[in-house]
């Protein structure tokens, strides 16, 4: 099992039926699939993957239910695993490796004539930004993609399973680590 | 003024996460608004580089297309996934025919009672599937099928193993060899024949021990009946025959198929494009199952029911609806197969369809005199199956 299902102590096999749990389930798929399949978008450069990822946070949901689907954050708990998922595909091995040889060619290649200079870097940016937050800590990873996705601090909390008023001093350190993390990229690839 | 926010506050306070008492005090301490100010102007380098995580463009995959493809490519190759592993599962290993023998358990229940302590089970006379939800059953891969395995293993004791499949040259060959008469389809020559010996096992339920696994699978709801303890259960599987027509996998035991399978999907594709062409047509007499008339099997297949995820209502429902003292339960994916009832050699049959861009797969399955009938095949080609079927002796 990963880290993001052992983490989930209040997990449980779901009782898979045809009954109110999966209209349940159905309405939360619509309800949540723009907000959960753009996080991974964002996240993992390969659109396919990050579909596959997307589609699997929601196996997840469905094969293990949160305890109760009312009774616990849902939006924070998707992101949270959609976070560790793409946590994990960025820190792959194959993949860094792909993200630091590709970062400076995928450059190269859509700096066409049709590409502004402000667009190639911008994409060189967003690379040195998943590999940063592919080193960092995986709890502070998780707290700045889940606070910069735009999810409220009490989901947060719900979610990471810490309180809420925790959550400001958590972050502030987890911006300050990221920082050092991203400068010190930049400044390896510089070299 | 006192009790000024801490940095960490002062975050909050620039998401708007704070209390009305500290967004009052805030607003009212120019110290703290300055402090603010300055952690903003810290924090903005990495909250512009992290911008784009919360940028509103629409996916190109709308809910409803994912929804649809959730359905169909998801759950069916998850619940397919787990099919698999179910019959690969150590469970099964120990005895090859373990799936069906579990059909058999579930088919007939203790009305069936015949004179005397012991139910003698009658032949099958049809097929009927039901449809389960394998993804339900994911403890089977953990320390629960571990368990299960092992509480089988102990309770199990085999009469006659299940020897290897032996290839032969002919029908005459097969039948002499199998005892009893094969029906080859006309006009079809099988490029490989093959018989498998019969087996023989019987059991000893531990309800102690049963229920102990339920309990530990989350299933505490689901309680064995008190009179299934000790109860012996003895199954009689006769020799098989099976006739192969394409290009084939070799028969082998489970685990190098699997093996092949997983070489054959590296080398070449998946099965589906390997072997699309491959038939086989299998032939079983019925089994004999015997089990005290005390065992009530209708309860016992409810609570397997509810354990792979039907609920109670769905369970007896189904339990009540099926004729379960002919009739053979086939377990296919709720999700990932289609089946239906078709006319085939003159008698009542199932299609089983499993359609996949990648590896489609049918079987399709009748019982005519008291012999089980299977034609089975990877590719999409179901119809070939109503042909050699038909085109039977």
């Amino acid at each position: 099992m990963d880290e993001s299902l052992r983490q989930e102590s209040v997990l449980r096999p779901m009782k898979l039926s045809k009954s109110k749990s999966d209209e349940s389930f159905e309405s939360i798929f619509h309800e949540y699939w723009q907000s959960i399949h753009r996080l991974l978008a964002r996240m993992v450069i390969d659109p396919a993957e990050a579909e596959d990822l997307a589609l699997e946070t929601f196996y997840r949901l469905y094969t293990y239910q949160p305890a109760r689907y009312e009774s616990v954050s849902i939006r924070g708990w998707l992101y949270k695993v959609a976070t560790n998922l793409a946590l994990q595909s960025i820190r792959s091995f194959k993949r860094r490796e792909h993200y630091e040889t590709h970062a400076g060619r995928e450059a190269l290649i859509v700096a066409d004539e049709d590409s502004p200079p402000q667009i190639v870097a911008e994409k060189e940016d967003r690379d040195y930004v998943r590999m940063a937050l592919g080193q960092m800590n995986a709890r502070q990873a998780e707290l700045l993609i889940m606070r910069y996705s735009g999810v409220a601090y009490k989901d947060i909390a719900a979610a990471l399973n810490l309180s809420p008023t925790s959550i400001g001093p958590l972050l502030l350190r987890a911006e300050r680590e990221f920082e050092q993390c991203y400068r010190m990229l930049v400044q390896e690839a510089e070299q | 003024m006192k009790n000024h926010l801490d940095d960490g506050q002062l975050r909050a306070a620039l998401d708007g996460e704070l209390d009305s008492t500290e967004r009052k005090h805030v607003e009212e301490c120019q110290e703290c608004q300055s402090r603010q100010r300055m952690l903003e102007a810290q924090i903005r380098p990495t909250a512009d580089r992290l911008r784009f995580l919360s940028s509103a463009h629409e996916t190109n995959l709308s809910a409803p297309a994912a929804w649809k493809k959730f359905n169909r490519v998801k759950l069916a190759q998850k619940e397919t996934s787990m099919f698999r592993k179910l019959f690969a599962s150590p469970l099964v290993k120990y005895c090859a025919s373990a799936a069906l023998v579990i059909a058999l358990i579930l088919a007939f229940p203790a009305t069936r009672a015949l004179a005397g302590e012991l139910l003698n089970l009658f032949r099958v006379q049809r097929v009927t599937v039901v449809p389960v939800d394998f993804t339900g059953m994911q403890q089977l891969d953990g320390v629960v099928g571990q368990d299960i395995s092992q509480l089988i293993s102990d309770s199990v004791t085999m009469q006659k193993e299940p020897s290897d499949p032996v290839n032969v040259a002919s029908a005459d060959e097969a039948s002499q060899l199998a005892g009893f008469n094969i029906r080859a389809p006309q006009g079809l020559t099988p490029s490989r024949i093959s018989v498998m010996g019969g087996a023989s096992f019987s059991f000893t339920i531990d309800r102690a021990k049963a229920q102990a696994l339920l309990d530990e699978a989350g299933r505490s709801d689901l309680v064995l009946p008190e009179e299934v303890d000790g109860a012996d259960v003895s199954v009689n599987i006769p020799s098989s025959v099976s006739l192969a027509f394409g290009t084939c996998p070799e028969p082998s035991n489970e685990s190098e198929a699997e093996r092949e399978r997983q070489r054959e999907m590296e080398t070449s594709g998946s099965p589906g494009r390997v072997y699309a062409d491959c038939i086989i047509l299998a032939q079983i007499p019925s089994p004999e199952v015997s089990a005290p008339a005390s065992l009530d099997i209708a309860k016992l297949a409810q609570i397997g029911l509810e354990f792979t995820g039907m609920t109670s209502e769905e369970a007896a429902e189904f339990t009540s609806t099926v004729d379960w003292t002919s009739t053979l339960v086939v377990p296919v994916p709720r999700n990932a197969a289609t089946n239906q009832q078709v006319a085939v050699d003159g008698v009542t049959g199932t299609l089983i369809e499993r359609p996949s861009d990648d590896a489609p797969q049918f079987a399709l399955f009748w019982v005519k005199d008291g012999i089980i009938y299977t034609i089975g095949g990877l590719g999409s080609n179901s119809h070939k199956a109503f042909e050699i079927a038909n085109s039977l002796p």
